[in-house]
């Protein structure tokens, strides 16, 4: 269980965003599936959850506090990753209160995002990752 | 784990506070026996350092508002940079004012109470109830122009902190219990913005108190060890300046890029 690869879902709407971090994310053999649009990533959690979801606070239709909210209450053990531009201390708080792993401003380097997810795969390592 | 910040408008009960939470929590106490170290490594009279936390400047004092605004800044940068290690409950330090904007500080006010406080002065001073009255008045009014006049802000507007207990109401004891139980909640725990943010803090102030050694007037942001400075000079003067900010600000440690902004002193012309 210990060597099993993370499943991390990564939702921004902006493509860029995924493009670009996922294949940083994918370097230390974990899988990575990105979404730009919150209600089809919420629609793959219910068939298959994740460990990691790492997820963007404003988009259209559902917002990241949204997303932390449902995949929390899908999945308690599931680590989420608010990541922003438009980070507030109002905004961090609100997230870290509802359940937040982490939360990060963009912009960022990959290699920070890395960092924090190795931190949550600590946590998660104690417990069991999802099974595929 | 938090920093806690707890202020208070009568100095015995904020340092009493302070220490009862620090002690509950196993936490660091920061007060204004960090002064001497400050005034050391910034070769400060410590005596000095220490009146210029209750006082704003004057030519009677012989303290310049230069003098006086360098001086706050070194204040400033150290209680930052220590800040950074956590686990911090400060007091007397003014950073209720300029420790702003960082999700895993909790900013705490506490409120003596104005029957106990007036009682308190009538006792100790033996004023008459409506002395002790006009001195606290006195006294409140002082701490409201100090704060306004060091960092813009009003410390008695309570809109500002994240939780304020009134003494009048809830004792002692029971207030050591709100901020620590408070302090518990996952909205003050530490993340990597917060982080950021107040290493981002930490940097523009040690810039600011480099800067201010050599000249008045400057505003420093900083992110990521990119620097900001805005400063205003006259237009003949402009590309001396940015080459003298450029030069000092590359020498505080963490700043790998500087960039001035200089508006034109229209007064000074």
């Amino acid at each position: 269980m210990a060597n099993q690869p993370l499943k991390i879902m990564l939702i921004d709407d902006e493509n860029i965003v995924g493009k670009r971090l996922k294949p940083a994310l994918e370097k230390t053999g974990d899988i990575v599936e990105t979404f730009e649009e919150g209600k089809k990533a919420l629609a793959r959690f219910d068939e298959t959850p994740f460990d990691i979801v790492v997820t963007d606070i404003r988009m259209e239709n559902i917002d990241g506090i949204e997303i932390l909210e449902q995949v929390l209450a899908k999945s308690g053990r599931t680590k989420v990753i608010i990541i922003t531009g438009y980070a507030t201390v109002e905004i961090a708080r609100e997230a870290l209160s509802k359940g937040a792993f982490d939360f990060i401003a963009k912009p960022f380097k990959p290699a920070d995002l890395r960092g924090i997810i190795q931190r949550a795969s600590k946590e998660l390592r104690s417990g069991f990752l999802h099974t595929t | 784990m938090p920093i806690i910040i707890i202020s208070a408008d009568v100095r015995e009960i904020e340092e009493s506070i302070a220490q009862k939470v620090a002690d509950e929590m196993g936490y660091n106490l920061m007060n204004r026996r960090i002064l001497a170290d400050i005034a050391a490594k910034h070769q400060i009279d410590p005596g000095r350092l220490n009146e210029i936390m209750g006082t704003t400047p004057s030519l009677f004092k012989k303290m310049s508002a230069r003098q006086w605004r360098r001086n706050l800044a070194c204040v400033e940068a150290e209680v930052l940079d220590h800040l950074l290690a956590g686990n911090i409950v400060c007091q007397g330090l003014a950073a209720h004012l300029y420790v702003t904007g960082i999700s895993h500080v909790m900013n705490v006010r506490i409120l003596s109470g104005n029957s106990r406080c007036i009682k308190d002065i009538v006792e100790k001073k033996g004023l008459s109830l409506q002395k002790a009255e006009k001195c606290r008045a006195a006294e409140l009014q002082h701490r409201k122009k100090w704060s306004l006049a060091a960092y813009v802000c009003d410390e008695t507007d309570l809109s500002r902190y994240d939780l304020v207990i009134n003494l009048d109401q809830i004792d002692p004891v029971e207030a050591v219990k709100t901020i620590t139980g408070a302090a518990e909640y996952r909205k003050f725990q530490v993340m990597t913005y917060s982080m950021k943010c107040l290493a981002d803090l930490a940097l523009a102030a040690k810039v600011n108190a480099k800067l201010l050694d050599s000249m008045p007037s400057i505003k420093v942001q900083a992110r990521d060890g990119s620097v900001v400075v805005i400063t205003k000079a006259l237009n003949r003067q402009k590309r001396k300046k940015i080459a003298t900010i450029k030069e000092l600000a590359s020498t505080v440690d963490g700043v790998s890029y500087v960039e001035v902004h200089v508006k034109n002193n229209i007064l000074a012309s």
